[in-house]
């Protein structure tokens, strides 16, 4: 358990965490490797099923992050986020994935700090938490 | 065909210039942005968050139709659009010509670091031994010499600050690339003369300068200096003005008959200043003062020599020429400083509270004490610094400091201890704007922000607590002193820099204050035809003010393009026709930067390669040294034009910058932009710093496969486009819609004015004349007149609009006309609402109880009529904000209180001997009209200040005597009564837009009635709804020039519809699956824009490819994946899921 290197996915909207994450990049913060990013054009267009489907494939984690509420580049795609993603929460554990897996933040572009943080945090976490186990388990 | 265009010159890219920028660039003119920073953006560029979201979204100013023409990222982070051409370092030197022909002198700054060649690695920085303030953080870090100048922004070139550059030349070793040049070379060959008439003055300069590496010759009088010029050339003279026999002015005169170019500063001692101004009317550059500072003098030859030898000259030529150059922040330290700022850290400007909350700023976002980093737990803002001040010459409100007051406390609140207390010291809230005052009462009330009334004048330190001191009256006028850990300063703006030179230069006039002066009536017009104001330039605005004003200047510039012939007339030329792909298997072509010899050691590129070419779908895989490079590129496209592919991926950095040169590649090789991708392969070696090679290798393949994952599920599909009915509709006939359907018919394009009343003007029939003294009805007249006689206009009047519906391009309206009920229906591209509205019903005060209670507008008819007889008058009484500023009309009107300052001023003129007394809560003097409250407080105007729980008492006495007025007076702590001859009302202004018509184009409106703008700051004048817009009282209370302004901004935002005959679909769109769809119409629910709809003879679902914006909340919504948005297929994005996890 050591040795446990979690694979975050990251879904980051185009507008402001992926701005967020290129500035940590650029402004050389450093953060864990762990976490791969997926740019998407607003959280309002990441389905369920990506997340599950991350899941599915291994993922230990995957956040979902985007512009704060008002700020949405697409006026309210972030709430339409926030509401699927309250609800992919509930249902989860039923696949047999722990909802702590699953984490909703809101990163504005200029948040390069933050967004390194964000990562750290979610690297630690999920360290405590263990491995995603039931990717194996899970029957789809 | 490709368009011929006219081209217009944007000076200044701030919020303003990029919005006059993106204007004119999106309606199809070629535009030159320059900028005298190294960076656009503005102050904006260190701006988080913006009142009244407190959020930014500066994006959504991004094209919404034509959207791949521009960038498609955040906008502090960079700005591209095909049709602006970005200058940066940059300054305007010399206009000649005339409108539709300027021909513009540009003066490009030495560049010292080349940007074709500049990485961005940042290994000149991390050598630099120069520390300096750093300006992106307002001072509060340090910066090196070479640095980059806004740290998030794209492309991230360093650049060299040549005043605090020690010339070390130690980056320049240090650069990789070899972009740094620092110009020491070229010195030798640069002569200087230094005339003196003192044998120690002219030898001391000579040494001090052959040190720095100049050829140097003396000459110890004027004639001795003429006969060394015929000899040898020399670049430079230094001369001095006081000298025996002929003196430096005559030597100055005489140079410049033979040599006009020769640079020459004069050197003086104090009693002859004013010869030396006069010496730099007949050609000298500059003067020195005598006794001099070597280092002064040997860097102001440095700064002759570079920006003779190092700086580009450019001549461009324009149709128009937009000036938005934007303000200055007042510095407190100036002047007397009774705030002890730059004294007591503590005490900060607003600028500087921004970057201390920041993120990106000097402590990372923490709210801590800049003198002990302690948390902040008490903070006060004070307003009106450098604002409403006679002392510092600003007897102007700056109009947004008060707001951006209130945001910051709010922020303070947000990053701050939960406990923290916020107070704000103000004279007045000027929450002039819309929504302003509900945001400010929601500060109080639900974020528990301390408004205090009363100017602080001292802020002191107490020595044994460290805190910092602030003394102010309280309730019962007495003194209160209370310790703070910060306090802010909200200072204003003042005119930029070098207004003086660029008025000459571009022959404008200025105010009193040094701000750019314009027409009456015409905010964005300067007296010079084709020459234009946007933005603050011309007085102080908040962001959606400069928005709007850049919207309007952008419109003048357009007319003015147009009326010289520079319009979109079609030449030949095709468009690339790009090479059909979609029956082909998928074949990815991978070109990998190997970023010269920057990557961390270890990484082998050719196993990367190798790896790569085991996938099927990779074609092959190249590498080339350094694609930023010229050369590099030309490998690139060398490279590209091999055939055998139909996909490309290139890894390199900052995939951000390549955007445009995706696009010029694809004209180049015929293939669709869409097929091409950069990958970031650079950033994996930044961000995981520590990380061992292997893993940086491995992440960069990762990113890499990706990419190749993305491309692969590409599908180009064939350009759809919406046709656009090339014709406007403007609703509302008073100043606001007919500034409007003139500004379009000026254009060409055939414009439908509908009016509900008999004839046109709305309120300027009404209004006589304006603060400034400005005839309204003669300024009506001739708009009037311009519009019945203009070929292109159609005005329906006594009419109405019964029904309409349609989308962007092709909207349909029924018109009704007058009693015989004769029905119309039009085909239009764009709808323009501009229904006005008048003023407020007066219920309250006793109103209609007696004679001398009236409102500001029965005065107003009363004054012209001469109904009113002031000189028989002894008492006036004014009550401001009757009815407005609470609920439910909770919002300022903003013309009462000017209205009221300008009727003061007329009848003290009348009658001086008259008592007026002002009931007022906040005077909203915004901007240059705190000049008339200044004059009415003169002139003797009393103005008492009520609040919404202890407000004016009215009684009419039965015996038809004075209207008595029972007011608190705060000062004496007491109730005044005052019996009056007239009591005026400013009831405030109500809009007159019926929901049902804003609902018949898909707008709405707001809690108000006002019509609901699709951003309040960012798009100020559109709909959510593309192709509606609103402008004039339907928007929001404004004056008449406001009024003016918003209408332009409106047209404005409409000729970028009509000026084409189609609307593209952008590469990401949305679309629908028809065979999968089931008609559930979730998609259209929940659709920001409005793109969808439900076609019921067809029974399909149909998404308007020029209103979608490629959001994907369609595609996520859809329960049968029928709705996909291209380039985002859920096959792809499974398949990107699955290639990242491994």
């Amino acid at each position: 358990m050591e040795d446990f290197e979690p694979t975050i996915i990251a879904f980051v909207c185009n507008w402001c965490t992926y701005t967020a994450a290129d500035l940590a990049g650029t402004s050389r913060q450093s953060y864990p490797t762990n976490v791969r990013l997926i740019r998407v054009m607003c959280t309002g267009m990441v389905d369920p099923k990506y997340i599950i489907k991350a899941f599915l494939e291994g993922a230990d984690a995957v956040l979902v992050s985007g512009c704060h509420p008002g700020d949405c580049h697409y006026i309210n795609g972030n709430y339409k986020a926030r509401r699927r993603m309250k609800l992919l929460k509930a249902i989860l554990p039923q696949y047999g994935f722990d909802e702590k897996r699953l984490k909703l933040t809101w990163i504005g572009a200029s948040d390069g700090i933050q967004f390194a943080r964000t990562i750290r945090d979610m690297v630690s976490e999920i360290k405590e938490l263990g491995p995603n186990e039931a990717k194996h388990a899970a029957v789809v | 065909m490709k368009p011929k265009i006219g081209r217009a010159l944007v000076v200044g890219g701030g919020i303003s210039g990029i919005r006059a920028a993106l204007d004119l660039a999106e309606t199809g003119y070629g535009v030159t942005l320059v900028d005298r920073a190294p960076h656009i953006g503005g102050v904006l560029s260190q701006l988080d968050n913006q009142f009244p979201t407190n959020q930014c979204g500066m994006c959504k100013m991004l094209p919404l139709v034509e959207r791949d023409a521009g960038s498609q990222y955040c906008l502090r982070k960079g700005l591209f659009h095909e049709n602006i051409d970005i200058r940066l370092s940059t300054e305007v030197v010399g206009i000649e010509g005339e409108a539709g022909s300027f021909m513009v002198r540009l003066r490009e700054q030495p560049r010292f670091v080349d940007p074709e060649k500049c990485i961005g690695c940042g290994e000149c920085a991390a050598v630099c031994p120069v520390d300096v303030a750093d300006e992106f953080n307002a001072g509060l870090s340090e910066r090196k010499a070479v640095y980059l100048p806004v740290p998030h922004m794209m492309p991230n070139t360093y650049v060299i600050d040549p005043a605090a550059c020690t010339r070390c030349g130690e980056c320049v070793t240090a650069c990789p690339t070899g972009a740094i040049r620092l110009f020491r070379q070229g010195r030798q060959d640069f002569g200087v003369l230094v005339v003196d008439d003192e044998y120690t003055v002219r030898d001391s300069i000579k040494e001090w300068l052959v040190e720095d590496g100049f050829s140097v010759e003396t000459a110890g009088s004027g004639e001795e200096a003429l006969d060394l010029m015929k000899k040898q050339p020399f670049k430079m003279m230094l001369l001095d003005i006081k000298m025996p026999g002929m003196d430096g002015v005559e030597v100055l005169k005489k140079t410049m008959e033979t040599f006009p170019d020769m640079a020459v500063v004069m050197m003086t001692a104090y009693a002859t200043v004013e010869t030396a101004v006069e010496a730099m009317k007949t050609g000298a550059m500059d003067y020195l003062m005598k006794p001099f500072d070597p280092e002064d003098l040997v860097s102001k030859v440095i700064d002759v020599y570079e920006i003779q030898e190092a700086s580009r000259g450019e001549e461009v030529e324009a149709g128009a020429v937009v000036f938005c150059g934007g303000t200055e922040g007042y510095d407190p330290s100036t002047g007397k400083n009774t705030f002890g700022y730059k004294k007591f850290p503590d005490v900060v400007t607003g600028l500087e509270f921004e970057r201390l909350i920041s993120g990106t700023g000097p402590g990372g976002g923490q709210l801590v004490r800049p003198s002990n980093g302690e948390p902040v737990r008490k903070i006060a803002w004070i307003q009106c610094v450098g604002s409403r001040d006679l002392q510092t010459d600003a007897d102007f409100c700056s109009g947004f400091c008060c707001m951006y007051a209130i945001k910051e406390a709010m922020l303070a609140k947000e990053k701050g201890p939960e406990d923290l207390d916020a107070t704000i010291f103000y004279m007045d809230m000027r929450t002039f704007g819309k929504t302003f005052q509900r945001f400010r009462d929601s500060a109080e009330k639900d974020h528990a922000i301390r408004f205090t009334r009363g100017r602080v004048h001292t802020v002191y330190l107490d020595e044994k607590t460290g805190k910092l001191m602030i003394s102010y009256p309280g309730e019962n006028s007495q003194r209160i002193e209370e310790a703070f850990d910060m306090v802010v300063l909200s200072t204003g703006q003042q005119p930029a820099g070098g207004m003086d030179k660029l008025a000459q230069t571009a022959d404008f006039d200025l105010n009193q204050w040094g701000f750019a002066l314009a027409e009456p009536f015409a905010p964005s017009k300067t007296k010079r035809e084709g020459i234009f104001f946007g933005g603050a330039f011309s007085g102080p605005k908040d962001i959606a003010e400069s928005v709007i004003s850049a919207g309007s200047a952008s419109l003048c510039a357009s007319v003015a393009l147009h009326s010289a012939g520079r319009g979109m007339a079609e030449v030949t030329g095709d468009a690339p026709e790009y090479i059909d792909v979609s029956i082909q298997a998928p074949k990815v072509r991978v070109v990998l930067c190997e970023c010269g010899s920057t990557l961390p050691g270890g990484i082998d590129m050719k196993a990367i390669a190798a790896d790569l070419k085991t996938d099927p779908v990779v074609e092959n895989v190249f590498t080339i040294p350094r694609i930023c490079t010229t050369e590099g590129w030309d490998l690139l496209v060398e490279k590209a034009k091999a055939k055998g592919y139909n996909r490309l991926l290139v890894g390199a950095c900052m995939p951000y910058a390549h955007a445009r040169r995706l696009k010029e590649l694809g004209e180049k090789v015929l293939m669709n932009p869409v097929l091409m991708e950069v990958e970031d392969i650079r950033a994996p070696a930044f961000r995981y710093a520590d990380a061992e090679a292997s893993y940086i290798q491995k992440a960069m393949e990762r990113n890499l496969r990706s990419g190749i994952s993305r491309l692969r599920g590409v599908d180009p599909l064939p350009k759809t486009s919406v046709p656009v009915a090339r014709k406007a509709l403007v609703v509302g006939g008073g100043i606001a819609g007919m500034t409007a359907a003139l500004a379009i018919a000026d254009h060409g394009y055939p414009v439908t004015l509908v009016e509900n009343d008999p004839e046109l003007g709305g309120n300027l029939n009404w209004l006589a004349r304006t603060i400034e003294g400005y005839d309204v009805h003669a300024f009506m007249d001739s708009v009037r007149q311009r519009l019945e006689k203009h070929p292109q206009v159609t005005i329906h009047v006594d009419s109405s609009v019964m029904s309409a519906f349609g989308e962007v391009g092709n909207f349909f309206t029924t018109i009704e006309t007058g009693s015989q009920s004769s029905v119309e229906t039009l085909h239009h591209g764009v709808a323009i609402i501009a229904t006005g509205g008048g003023e407020a019903p007066a219920n309250m005060y006793s109103h209609g109880e007696n004679d001398a209670i009236i409102t500001q507008k029965e005065l107003e008819q009363k004054v012209s009529d001469k109904q009113i007889d002031v000189t028989s008058m002894d008492t006036v009484v004014m009550i401001q904000c009757a009815g407005s500023r609470e609920e439910p009309r909770n919002y300022c009107s903003r013309v009462c209180c000017a209205s009221t300052l300008k009727h003061i001023l007329h009848m003290k003129k009348e009658n001086a001997d008259l008592s007026i007394y002002v009931l007022y809560r906040d005077m909203m003097s915004y901007g240059f009209s705190e000049t008339w409250f200044t004059e009415a407080r003169k002139a003797g105007a009393v103005f008492i200040p009520y609040t919404v729980d202890k407000k004016p008492v009215v009684s009419v006495p039965g015996d038809g005597s004075n209207v008595k007025i029972s007011a608190y007076e705060p000062l004496l702590d007491a109730n005044v009564e005052i019996n009056a001859d007239l009591l005026v009302l400013a009831t405030g202004i109500v809009p007159s837009l019926p929901e049902s018509l804003a609902a018949a184009y898909g707008a709405h409106v707001d809690a108000d009635g006002f019509f609901q703008e699709a951003e309040p700051k960012w798009r100020p004048v559109d709909s959510l709804k593309e192709g509606v817009f609103a402008c004039g009282i339907a928007l929001s209370p404004r004056s008449v020039t406001e009024s003016v302004a918003t209408a332009e901004a409106a047209a404005q935002r409409a000729m970028r519809i009509l000026t084409k005959s189609a609307l593209s679909r952008a590469g990401v769109t949305a679309r629908v699956r028809q065979s999968l769809c089931s008609l559930c119409e979730r998609c259209i629910d929940v659709c920001p824009y409005g793109a969808r709809s439900i076609d019921l003879d067809l029974q399909k679902v149909i998404v308007n490819a020029a209103m979608c914006q490629g959001c994907g909340n369609c595609a996520s919504e859809c329960p049968n994946s029928a709705s996909v948005v291209d380039g985002f297929f859920d096959g792809r994005m499974l398949d990107m899921i699955d290639m990242v996890i491994e």
